[in-house]
């Protein structure tokens, strides 16, 4: 079940990712609207942060291509936030929670400018609206798991964008921290922000996603929460490893160059 | 003493002129060296610093003398063309990253010699000091040679100070760079050619060989300090700038001294008292936490012991039976009790300890916590009643009231633990 959609915001067309040549997604092919929380669901190893890293452009697709805004990403790049996982970086860096956030307003700052009150201002406004007022001088080295997941959600912030792609968010937040991100996160998306989060509890995101992109290596399912949560959907996307898609993939990788390339 | 006053007073302008050659030099690659060790790409510096040498080399067989711009320029080729090596091997091949710059230091360093025994082979008159450029000479150093290295370093620090913002990004988060649109792998591109800089600004003063200390061990020692990015790169500086000094000081004293090794062994001097003595992250301070920890603890049992005896309906343990329950640790035992006698938490009458009021309630604290966290790990983790102590035993000293409170709103203010013992509270009377 995968519901296109008119105007997209966001336009994947036939994308196959491949690492070392062997693929980690196969031709997807979805279209998102406006102003929704979306939801990228599927087991672990099906390629959800591929497809987010794939859109943000930081791995090259081995086919097919991404447009966003009805554009090409580099056009369109200070329109978009991106929170990697927090497991990406050494949190030993010695920075302060106020240094990172301010990080987010540097796209737009472009290079060689150093930030100043305003981008300060805002870097303290986005810690605000994640709570982490008190923390702003800290080292990140102190922070917890969940603090330093809401200092990178709030770099996102302060990017101020319209599209947010975020990498496991919650991964690491205690229950109350949830909570009051997707609430956040709906506010945001009620002012026509769209957000896409890679998310792992199947329960929480029942209740919080109003749009569901089910991933197993393939497209399983992309389209409003309502129409594809169902049992069939659900066993093909968690019904456990794709056998035929995983030996294709071997097979591809024991080649000596990449059978893939145009 | 005549030396060392003649040599800090600068009243001799070229030892002013060194000094400050020495100084900006220090905190170009201090500052260079501090990013690519946060990085993790310390074994780069070392590569490049060894494999400038055959471009040192044929800089001088082409100019057929010292001539600071041909040697400059060799080094700077040769270092450029190790570091793209070692990234389109990276790239192009699965060997791991520490194979590959093994692989270039040894390389380029062994062509490096080879030219240099040639030259030294041809009988130039020329090519007596050209050995200088593997330890370092800084006192050898001419006026015209300072403005080269001088410039370059200057060059650096500017460079690095306009895209202090960018490096950091590249350190930190390059993926978040890219991102958001900057040019990363160009950021990168800089990095390297301001790391091949650095390592050249040295190759007078210091030597090729312990170049790759200079840019390393600065940072190194300085992030045992401090957790800033801002402190760190003035200390590190500091810390070079000192070592660069001490080590043209000696070569200046002793003329046939090489500048380089001193440099390196002062500024190792300074990395070991970092490594001892800094405060949070030295040996000397985790050894003296952990000490007074262990004492604390030590302390804590005491006063559980006393109080258990209360429990048994005795009023207190005699000196000789307390330190029996210690049988290895008597002399801690005598510490803790004299320690809490002063601070007024029990009292010995004729060889016989009592808790005081205040001893009672700090011993009630301890085993609360003790019996809440058996509680809880018994209710919610559901470990078994007899697997619960060892773990109590530890976390009893280390509870916060916090999360004291957190436990008892959990468990629901217990009255007593998987052993059927009483949770003591301060009202209690025994």
């Amino acid at each position: 079940m995968i519901q296109q959609v008119q105007n997209p915001i966001l336009e994947i067309h036939d994308l196959t990712v491949s690492y070392d040549q062997s693929p980690v997604l196969w031709n997807i092919d979805l279209s998102l609207p406006e102003g929704k929380l979306v939801g990228i669901l599927g087991p672990n190893g099906a390629g959800k942060s591929t497809l987010i890293k794939a859109i943000m452009g930081l791995v090259d697709p081995s086919g097919g291509y991404v447009r966003i805004f009805d554009k090409e990403l580099d056009l369109v790049r200070n329109r978009i936030s991106y929170v990697p996982q927090r497991e990406s970086v050494d949190w030993n860096f010695p920075a302060s929670v106020l240094d990172v956030v301010q990080m987010g307003t540097y796209g737009r700052l472009g290079l060689f400018k150093r930030p100043g009150k305003k981008e300060k201002q805002l870097a303290l406004d986005c810690l605000e609206k994640v709570g982490m007022t008190a923390f702003a001088k800290r080292q990140i080295s102190e922070l917890s798991g969940g603090q330093q997941q809401r200092v990178f959600i709030a770099r996102a912030l302060a990017q101020e964008s319209d599209l947010y792609l975020m990498d496991e968010p919650f991964a690491g937040v205690d229950m109350a921290t949830e909570t009051a991100i997707f609430q956040l996160l709906q506010e945001m998306t009620q002012e026509g922000k769209t957000i896409l989060v890679v998310h792992h509890d199947i329960h929480s995101a029942m209740k919080y996603f109003e749009w569901i992109i089910m991933l197993n290596l393939h497209l399983v399912a992309s389209g409003p929460k309502s129409e594809v949560v169902n049992e069939e959907l659900l066993r093909k996307t968690y019904g456990g490893k794709l056998n035929l898609l995983t030996k294709v993939s071997d097979l591809i990788r024991q080649q000596e160059f990449n059978p893939l390339k145009n | 003493m005549e030396n060392f006053l003649y040599f800090f007073s600068f009243q001799d302008a070229s030892i002013a002129f060194i000094v400050l050659g020495i100084t900006i030099l220090g905190i170009g690659s201090a500052y260079v060296g501090t990013f690519s060790f946060l990085d993790n790409k310390a074994l780069l510096g070392d590569a490049i610093s060894h494999a400038v040498l055959p471009g040192i080399c044929l800089g001088f067989m082409l100019a057929g003398e010292k001539n600071p711009y041909y040697i400059v320029g060799g080094a700077i080729i040769s270092g450029s063309l190790a570091t793209f090596l070692s990234s389109w091997l990276k790239e192009n091949t699965k060997l791991s990253e520490d194979s590959i710059i093994a692989v270039i230091l040894s390389t380029f360093f062994g062509l490096g010699i080879v030219l240099l025994t040639v030259i030294q082979k041809s009988g130039n008159p020329e090519m007596a000091g050209l050995n200088q450029f593997i330890f370092g000479n800084a006192i050898g150093i001419l006026e015209e040679d300072l403005w080269v290295y001088g410039g370059l370093a200057f060059i650096i620090i500017l460079s690095l100070s306009l895209l202090m913002k960018e490096f950091r990004l590249l350190v930190f988060n390059a993926e978040f760079g890219k991102a958001i649109g900057f040019p990363m792998d160009r950021v990168r591109l800089v990095f390297n050619i301001l790391m091949i800089l650095s390592v050249v600004i040295g190759i007078q003063a210091i030597g090729v060989v312990l170049m790759a200390a200079l840019l390393i061990t600065p940072g190194a020692a300085a992030r045992f300090w401090t957790d800033r990015l801002s402190s760190l790169l003035i200390l590190a500086g500091v810390f070079a700038v000192l070592s660069g000094i001490i080590g043209t000081y000696i070569s200046f004293v002793l003329p046939q001294m090489p500048t380089g090794p001193w440099v390196v062994v002062s500024l190792s001097t300074l990395a070991l008292i970092s490594f001892v003595f800094a405060p949070k992250k030295g040996i000397l301070y985790r050894f003296f936490s952990r000490r007074k920890y262990l004492t604390k603890m030590h302390r804590d049992h005491v006063l559980k012991s006393l109080y258990k005896a209360l429990e048994e309906k005795k009023s207190g343990l005699s000196q000789s039976e307390l330190l029996a329950l210690y049988p290895h640790h008597k002399r801690e035992t005598n510490r803790s009790i004299s320690y809490l006698r002063k601070r007024s938490q029990l009292i010995i009458k004729e060889g016989f300890i009592t808790l005081t009021s205040k001893g009672k309630s700090e011993a009630m604290r301890i085993v609360r916590l003790h019996r809440l966290w058996e509680s809880y790990l018994n209710e919610y983790m559901n470990i078994a009643p007899d697997h619960v102590h060892d773990s109590a035993e530890k976390m009893e000293h280390l509870l916060t009231p916090e999360l004291e409170a957190l436990l008892d709103n959990r468990l629901k203010y217990p009255k007593l633990d998987p052993h059927q013992e009483n949770i003591p509270r301060d009202h209690d009377e025994l």
